[in-house]
């Protein structure tokens, strides 16, 4: 039998300093979880008072590092070459872990996206240290530089706070959507160092044969959702919630139950195991506000809740309450939109 | 030649059992039990497909405690060819990386493997870490995510459904493939294989068989520890109710507040 290889942990862990992150990117571009993570990493560094070292993979990426300079990295990595267009696990793991190894960061936050997740779990066992997935609030502790890495528990309305103390980098990701992106400063100071990377033949053994992109809207980026739960009772229900989120110029979004029942494709789903939302207006019909659900949408700005029971659980998370049967009052909310708004409420 | 095809299963809380007490807005597990992990049953029917296909031997592997036997029986019973249970005490708390690890070591203890299903992520846990980490202990290719896929001469082929679109990728074996939830309609036991099952029985290794110190495992030789457990985060709302007779004001009033513009702008 051959013997199970594992790395060596640190000796010293107060050898390792700053904060790096993985910018997740497609197509040549940064991906919105990865200017995220940017932002989660600029707060710690800047509590701590340490560098926030970004590092990008692909066939070109000196832009890329420009733009997450602007975004709030203070040093950025970048690797080029042909062959790493797109995501390939094998190099893009081996490069990020020989940065780890370079740089000695003290924590490592990587976008939660799939490919995130598929780099993260390889690169926590190349270095051998703790990964917490699905952090819904990250942060350091000055006095230690330890990462508080915070996940909502299984099927609970509890968190679990999970740290790593004795291995590093310390290592988090979080499912895209979670945290607000930051706002670019063109002015800011930064640099870049972009390299260019000779890959080995073994490190080249998946050949990416096609991609196809999805057809589906993508509603974690809409400005207004609105959703309907079981409360809807039959699959036209949607279509009245497709109307009052068209006029709005919103997006549909559903509760598991209904994309379990295959109304509507599972891309609207919110919550724990759909998608992460924070729209400027989220209005939830029919919705009872179970924490799975909640835990997708709670980062709203104003969130409205439509529901025939007064003491529905969604309710304690609104700021405004309409009791009642949404198919009554869905047609006169929008009747008065109309006539509030001249019928053209394009969301702000 | 014969493909060697080990397939990854965890039995987690039964989620559709597990309810939220209305009243003080905690978990109820007392009424949960157990079931398959659904992306394991996902990952099986994945590798019995390749089966269908080609000359394969299926392993169902995993670590667990010995409650875990009646699913690897299940397993049997759906066409797996041998159950191989990982069970030792020492293990007991272990995270994502001694998991990888002591399952990984598995592996290699059953020879040589060309294809590890595993699932994309677990109900209880939801980490998706398990797949990736046994590929790197394994240092075999990865196709995650994958919602289909086959072999052909020495490779895998699989569809990965990422954010943006499906990728299809050829990996050479060995290589690791992990299974996207309800990407396929699990097989059901048939009554033949279910006596059969009970025949060939499940093989247990304790880690010692398998080349793992217990000093590598459990609680105290995970990386990552919790810490505490904190309510869940609330946010301040302002909980106003609103007469469905009064929508015109509540409607100027979100404009105020900026989430819809008015008018005409
Ligand atoms: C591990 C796990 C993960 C999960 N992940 C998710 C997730 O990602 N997203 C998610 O949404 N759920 C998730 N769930 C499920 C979640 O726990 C709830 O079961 C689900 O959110 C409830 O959906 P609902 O509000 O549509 O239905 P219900 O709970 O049945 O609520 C229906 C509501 O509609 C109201 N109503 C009924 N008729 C009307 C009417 N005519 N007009 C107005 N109101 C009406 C009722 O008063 C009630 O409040 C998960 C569960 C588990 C165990
Ligand atoms: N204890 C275990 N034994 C065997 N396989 C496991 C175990 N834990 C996780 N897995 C596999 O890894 C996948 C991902 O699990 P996780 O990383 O816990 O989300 C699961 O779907 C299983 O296929």
């Amino acid at each position: 039998m051959t013997e199970i290889k594992r790395a060596d942990p640190p000796q010293d862990v107060s050898e390792y300093k700053g904060i790096m992150v993985y910018l997740d990117s497609f197509d040549g571009a940064l991906t919105r979880a990865a200017l995220e993570m940017i932002g989660v990493g600029r707060k710690m560094a800047d509590k701590i008072n340490e560098t926030l070292i970004g590092a990008v993979i692909g066939e070109n990426t000196k832009g890329m590092a420009q733009e997450a300079g602007m975004y709030g990295c203070d040093e950025v990595y970048g690797f080029d070459s042909k062959e790493l267009a797109m995501y390939r696990s094998k190099p893009f793991s081996d490069i990020l872990a020989n940065l780890v190894f370079e740089k000695k960061p003290n924590i490592l936050v990587v976008p939660g996206s799939k490919n995130g997740r598929d780099l993260a779990a390889r690169i926590a066992v190349k270095v051998r240290s703790g990964l917490t997935a699905d952090c819904m609030e990250i942060d350091v502790e000055p006095e230690n530089r330890i990462l508080i890495a915070r996940r909502p528990d299984y099927g609970d309305s509890t968190m679990s706070e999970i740290r790593c103390e004795k291995h590093r980098p310390q290592m988090a990701t979080s499912r895209p959507g979670t945290f607000e992106t930051p706002v670019p400063d063109s002015k800011r100071k930064f640099q870049v160092d972009v390299r260019e990377v000779k890959l080995e033949k073994n490190q080249l053994k998946e050949n990416i044969l096609s991609f196809n992109r999805k057809t589906e809207e993508d509603i974690t980026g809409s400005k207004v959702i609105v959703s309907g739960g079981l409360g809807m009772g039959k699959p036209e229900g949607l279509d009245l919630i497709r109307k009052l989120s068209n006029l709005l110029g919103g997006s549909v979004g559903v509760t598991r139950p209904i994309a379990d029942l295959g109304w509507i494709s599972r891309d609207h789903q919110v919550g724990q195991t759909g998608q992460i939302v924070r729209p400027n207006l989220y209005i939830a019909a029919g919705i009872s506000g179970k924490p799975q659900h909640i835990v997708g949408m709670m980062d709203s700005k104003v969130v409205v809740s439509i529901n025939k029971d007064p003491d529905a659980e969604m309710n304690q998370f609104a700021d405004y309450i309409i009791v009642g049967d949404l198919y009554e009052v869905i047609p006169k909310l929008i009747e008065s939109i109309e006539r509030v708004t001249g019928a053209n409420p394009s969301a702000a | 030649m014969t493909l060697e095809i080990v397939v990854l299963i965890k039995v987690v809380p039964d989620g559709k059992e597990v309810f939220v007490d209305p009243v003080n807005f905690t978990l109820n597990r007392s009424m949960a039990t157990n079931v398959l992990n659904p992306a394991d049953e996902n990952a099986l029917e994945a590798a019995l497909r390749i089966k269908d296909e080609h000359d394969a031997r299926i392993t169902v592997m995993t670590m667990a405690p010995p409650f875990a036997e009646p699913f690897l029986l299940e397993c049997l019973s759906r066409g797996a060819d041998q159950a191989v249970l990982l069970s030792d005490r020492a293990v007991a708390g272990s995270d994502t990386y001694p998991t990888s690890l002591t399952v990984a070591a598995g592996i290699k203890h059953l020879g040589n493997v060309d294809i590890v299903f595993a699932g994309e992520k677990t109900s209880d846990s939801s980490t998706g870490h398990v797949g990736p980490g046994v590929a790197e202990f394994l240092e075999a290719e990865l196709a995650s995510y994958s919602r289909s896929c086959k072999y052909e001469d020495g490779y895998v082929i699989a569809e990965r459904e990422l954010e943006e679109g499906v990728e299809v990728v050829k990996i050479p074996t060995p290589a690791v493939v992990t299974v996207v939830t309800d990407s396929n309609i699990p097989r059901r036991a048939t009554l033949r294989k279910k006596l059969d099952a009970q025949q060939k029985g499940i093989i247990v290794w304790s880690l010692q068989e398998i080349g793992v110190e217990a000093d590598w495992v459990g609680l105290r030789n995970s990386p990552t520890v919790v810490k505490k457990m904190l309510p869940f985060p609330t946010r301040e709302r302002k909980n106003k109710v609103i007469g469905v007779d009064n929508l015109d004001d509540f409607v100027k009033e979100l404009a105020e507040v900026g989430v819809l513009k008015t008018g005409g702008n």
